[in-house]
């Protein structure tokens, strides 16, 4: 077995370890930090999970936790759609419409007032 | 300065343990739940969703070999787990000696950083690699009144 990859590495892993999983991932894939209980282990994933947004540094590929209020995002502040009691404007999650908009109980989203 | 961690998995016998104070931070008492970080989960990049605060957090550092460029220096992660609520940072340095070289110089970091190696370390693994929930206490281990001489000459 190559050092760098021991039995336990899943598929997505170039690198891993049996106590943190994934230490690096293969090309292009994204690493995401997963909590399950109190253990913590990287995995390597082909795309972000919902509620997360990917980032591609020279070094790794990451997945990062949208805003709080965003359900599902497509960088940290753009997102697509927000969580249950926001309206989604411009990218944004709003408790209230901006004037001059009202707020589609169905989209969920601020939408131009039809005369 | 010596540690002693007692670690108290939940309806499993605690265990007892030995481990190392650095000076990169201050030598003090600490306790709190058991929670592991991921060496990468320490960098700006990256954000832990755990979110309650008071915990002690156990980091099984790798060989350096295999993190060649890391995000942040030990003492740098360290403070960032304390900034995220950790109450003390437990490293687990079996894999990586260099670290103590790393974490000699004094910081004044205010939540205690302990280093764990070998049997010690491969016990508290266990207890992260059941996944049990467990309370981890970490004591200042005083040094015995006695100083350590090997031979005594009794007349």
């Amino acid at each position: 077995v190559h050092p760098n990859v021991s039995q336990g590495c899943q598929g997505g892993c170039a690198t891993c370890s049996d106590y943190n999983g994934c230490l690096s991932c293969k090309p292009r894939l994204f690493f995401v930090l997963e909590r399950i209980g109190m253990k913590q282990i990287g995995v390597c994933l082909s795309s972000c999970p919902s509620g997360y947004y990917g980032t591609r540094y020279p070094d790794i590929n990451k997945c990062a936790k949208c805003k709080a209020d965003c359900e599902t995002c497509f960088t940290r502040n753009f997102c697509t759609k927000c969580k249950s009691g926001f309206y989604l404007h411009s990218g944004k999650c709003l408790e209230k419409c901006p004037d001059g908009l009202e707020a589609n109980n169905h989209t969920m989203e601020c939408t131009s007032v039809v005369h | 300065q010596k540690a002693i961690i007692r670690v108290i998995p939940l309806k499993v016998e605690p265990i007892v343990l030995e481990g190392e104070f650095a000076n990169v931070a201050e030598v003090t008492p600490a306790e709190g739940k058991l929670l592991q970080s991921h060496p990468l989960s320490l960098c700006n990049t990256s954000e832990d969703e755990h979110t309650e605060s008071g915990f002690i957090t156990i980091v099984k550092l790798e060989q350096p070999d295999r993190d060649p460029n890391p995000c942040l220096s030990l003492a740098n992660k360290a403070k960032l787990a304390g900034e995220r609520g950790a109450r003390a940072i437990l490293f687990d340095i079996t894999d990586d000696e260099s670290a103590a070289d790393q974490l000699r110089k004094p910081r004044g970091l205010s939540q205690p950083v302990v280093l764990i190696r070998g049997h010690d370390a491969e016990l508290l693994m266990g207890v992260v690699n059941k996944n049990r929930e467990a309370h981890v206490k970490i004591e200042v281990k005083e040094p015995p009144s006695w100083p350590d001489y090997d031979v005594w000459i009794l007349l």
